[in-house]
C-alpha cells in the first residue's frame, strides 16, 4: 500500500502557525515580487471574487475590502517547514518520495496486523502536533489511487482527512465519485475528449478497452488506466532525475532602462543557476537570455526578445556562462525601453564527466575547477552571494525582488525568531 | 598593496628593525620581489608532522559538547522563540530570553507551555485535569536560555 500525504493550503498554513491571530481568517500568499496570488487558505478561497494568479495591483482593493491578510512568499520558511514534515513522515515509512514542497508518497507495504486507517490518522496527528500544519492522508494500492484517496479524504468531511482504499467496493466507490478531469495524470485536453465520448468519471474510464486507451492516450494513459484498476505502474522515485533545463526569471523591483543594471541582474541569475548546475554535477551546452518590458503598462513602449548562445564546450563555470549570457544580452538589448524582467535558461544539460573537448578547445582546466569549488564553499558558509563575479556588482538591492510583506524567517534566522510577550 | 610594484623588495629575515613606514609587514614573510606569492598567516595552527609518541589522549577523544544534542531532543518538532518584555516574570522568564519549545511532548500537569488564547500567544502552567477547550497548547517549553551579562 502507498500513502499520499499532503499539506492543506501549505504556504498560508505555514504563516498561520506563527500567527495565531490569523487562525480562521483569510490569508493569501503572493508570488515573487508580489506579482500575483499563488496560494490561499480555505477562508480566502471562500471569498469567490478573489481570482487566483491575477496581478496583485488589479485586485488589491478587493483584498483590502475583504480584510484578506496577504504575505510575500517566504520560501525560506516554507522550505524548512516542508523539511520537517518530510522528516516526520520518514518515521512512519522507510521509503518516502518527496513529490513537491507540500506532498510526498510513503511506502506502507509489508505492514501487517495494523489498521491502515488508524495508521493514517497517526501520521496526520503527529505531523499536525509536531509542526502545526494540517495534512490529508490517502492510502491505496497504487500512486494514482492514493492521490484519489487523498482527494476524497479532504472533499468528504466525514473522512476527517484520512481515507483508505483497501477493498474492491471502496475502489469502485472512489472511482465513481472522481470526475475524469480530477484524475492525476489526465490533462485538460484528454479530459475534454473523454467527456465527448461519454466518459465522465474515473470508473467509466477504467471500463474503456485497453487498446483504445493505449492508442489514443499513449503509454502514459495506459499507466493511469492500470493504476486506477489497482495495478501499480509508477515506481518509487527516490532520487529525482537531473534537470533537463535550469532557468530563472524574476521581475525587477523597479523598471530598469540601462544595460549596465540589466547585465548585473543577468550575471546574478547566471551565478544562481550555475550553482544549481554544479550541485547536480552537470554542464550546460546552451545559454538562453531573454528580456521583457512591462506588458501591464499601457503607456510605455513594449519590447521583448531572446537569444540562445551555443557554448564551445559544455560548462558549469560561472565565469564562462556569464560571458556567454552577456554576449546574448548585448545583442538583444535595445535602449529606450523600461525593462521589467530578464531571464536566463541553461539547457542541453549533460553530466559533468561526459564533457568532451573539441579540436580547438579543451574542457575547463583543473585550475578553474578549484576556483569554482572554493567559490561555492565560501558562499555555502557565509551565505548566498558573499562572493560573486565582478559583473554582478554590489547594487543588488536596486533590482532585487520586492518582498514588502514577507514574514520573518522564524526557523532559520536567530534575529527573526518568533516574538512572544506583552 | 604590492601589486605590480617592482621597487618594493623586502626580505624579512629576523630582528632587523624596519622603518616605521613598513612596520605593518612585521608579521609577513615576503619571498620574491614585485609579485606577492606567499603570505603566511600568523593565526594558522600548525600540525606537527614529525614522528614520535602519539598523544596519550588518542583513544579517548570524544566529540565536543554540542548544545543541539543536549537541548534539542526532537529537532523536527522544536522551535525557538524570543521573549519580548518582562510579562512572564512569574515563570522566571525575562526580557530577551530564548525559549526552546518542543511541540511533540505530551501535555502534563504543571508543564510550562506556550499557549494560544484569544488569538494571542501566552505562557502558562498546564493546570490539573486540563482539556484543550480552555486554551490551545502550541508547545511545551523545555529550556529557557538567559543571557547573563
Amino acid at each position: 500500500m502507498i500513502a499520499l500525504v499532503d499539506c492543506n493550503s501549505f504556504y498560508a498554513c505555514c504563516e498561520q502557525v506563527f500567527r495565531p491571530d490569523l487562525l480562521g481568517k483569510p490569508v493569501v500568499v503572493l508570488s515573487n515580487n508580489d506579482g500575483c496570488v499563488i496560494a490561499a487558505n480555505k477562508e480566502a478561497k471562500a471569498i469567490t471574487d478573489i481570482p487566483m494568479f491575477e496581478p496583485v495591483f488589479k485586485i488589491k482593493d478587493q483584498l483590502i475590502a475583504h480584510k484578506v491578510n496577504f504575505f510575500s512568499s517566504n520560501y525560506t520558511l516554507y522550505g524548512e517547514m516542508s523539511q520537517r514534515v518530510m522528516n516526520i513522515l520518514g518515521m512512519f515509512s522507510p521509503k518516502v518520495e518527496v513529490y513537491s514542497i507540500d506532498e510526498a508518497f510513503a511506502d506502507l507495504s509489508g505492514m501487517r496486523n495494523i489498521s491502515l486507517n488508524d495508521y493514517g490518522h497517526l501520521i496526520k496527528e503527529t505531523i499536525s502536533k509536531n509542526t502545526g500544519l494540517p495534512v490529508g492522508v490517502g492510502i491505496a494500492p497504487t500512486k494514482v489511487l492514493a492521490k484519489l484517496a487523498n482527494r476524497m479524504s479532504k472533499k468528504i468531511p466525514d473522512n476527517n482527512h484520512v481515507f483508505v482504499i483497501d477493498s474492491e467496493e471502496k475502489r469502485i466507490e472512489a472511482l465513481k465519485w472522481c470526475k475524469i478531469g480530477d484524475v492525476w495524470g489526465i490533462g485538460r485536453k484528454h479530459a475534454e475528449r473523454l467527456k465527448n465520448i461519454g466518459v465522465f468519471n474515473a470508473f467509466q474510464f477504467t471500463q474503456l478497452p485497453l487498446q483504445w486507451v493505449r492508442k489514443e492516450m499513449t503509454v502514459v494513459g495506459e499507466r493511469t488506466w492500470r493504476e486506477l484498476r489497482g495495478e501499480p505502474c509508477h515506481e518509487f522515485v527516490m532520487q529525482p532525475p537531473p534537470k533537463k533545463g535550469i532557468g530563472t526569471a524574476k521581475s525587477f523591483g523597479i523598471k530598469l532602462p540601462d544595460l549596465e543594471r540589466i547585465e548585473e541582474a543577468c550575471a546574478y541569475y547566471i551565478s544562481e543557476v550555475s550553482e544549481m548546475l554544479r550541485a547536480q554535477k552537470s554542464c550546460a551546452t546552451y545559454v538562453q537570455v531573454f528580456i521583457i518590458t512591462n506588458y501591464h503598462n499601457n503607456v510605455d513602449k513594449q519590447y521583448s526578445d531572446s537569444r540562445t548562445v551555443t557554448l564551445d564546450i559544455p560548462t558549469n563555470d560561472t565565469f564562462n556562462l556569464i560571458s556567454a549570457a552577456r554576449k546574448a544580452l548585448v545583442e538583444i538589448y535595445k535602449p529606450g525601453y523600461r525593462y521589467k524582467k530578464v531571464g536566463v535558461n541553461l539547457t542541453g544539460i549533460i553530466p559533468q564527466d561526459y564533457v568532451q573537448g573539441n579540436l580547438f578547445h579543451q574542457p575547463s582546466k583543473l585550475n578553474n575547477l578549484k576556483l569554482i569549488e572554493t567559490f561555492d564553499a565560501i558562499n555555502r558558509k557565509f551565505g548566498k552571494a558573499t562572493i560573486s563575479s565582478g559583473l554582478v556588482g554590489t547594487r543588488v538591492i536596486e533590482w532585487e525582488l520586492i518582498k514588502k510583506e514577507r514574514s520573518p524567517r522564524y526557523t532559520t534566522q536567530w534575529k527573526e525568531l518568533l516574538k512572544v510577550g506583552k | 598593496m604590492l601589486k605590480g610594484s617592482e621597487e618594493l623588495f623586502i626580505i624579512y629575515t629576523g630582528n632587523i628593525p624596519l622603518s616605521r613606514k613598513y612596520s605593518y609587514f612585521w608579521t609577513m614573510e615576503i619571498f620574491t620581489s614585485g609579485k606577492l606569492t606567499k603570505v603566511k598567516s600568523r593565526h594558522e595552527p600548525g600540525v606537527s608532522k614529525q614522528t614520535g609518541f602519539a598523544s596519550p589522549a588518542t583513544h579517548y577523544l570524544e566529540p565536543t559538547i554540542d548544545l543541539n544534542q543536549e537541548l534539542v531532543v526532537n529537532r523536527d518538532a522544536t522551535f525557538f522563540v524570543r521573549v519580548d518584555g518582562n510579562g512572564f516574570k512569574e515563570h522566571n522568564i525575562l526580557d530577551r530570553d530564548v525559549l526552546i519549545i518542543d511541540r511533540s511532548l505530551s501535555r502534563n500537569f504543571d508543564d510550562l507551555a506556550l499557549i494560544i488564547q484569544e488569538g494571542e500567544f501566552k505562557i502558562k502552567c498546564i493546570p490539573f485535569g486540563f482539556s484543550e477547550e480552555e486554551f490551545t497548547v502550541w508547545g511545551i517549553i523545555t529550556y529557557i536560555i538567559h543571557y547573563a551579562r
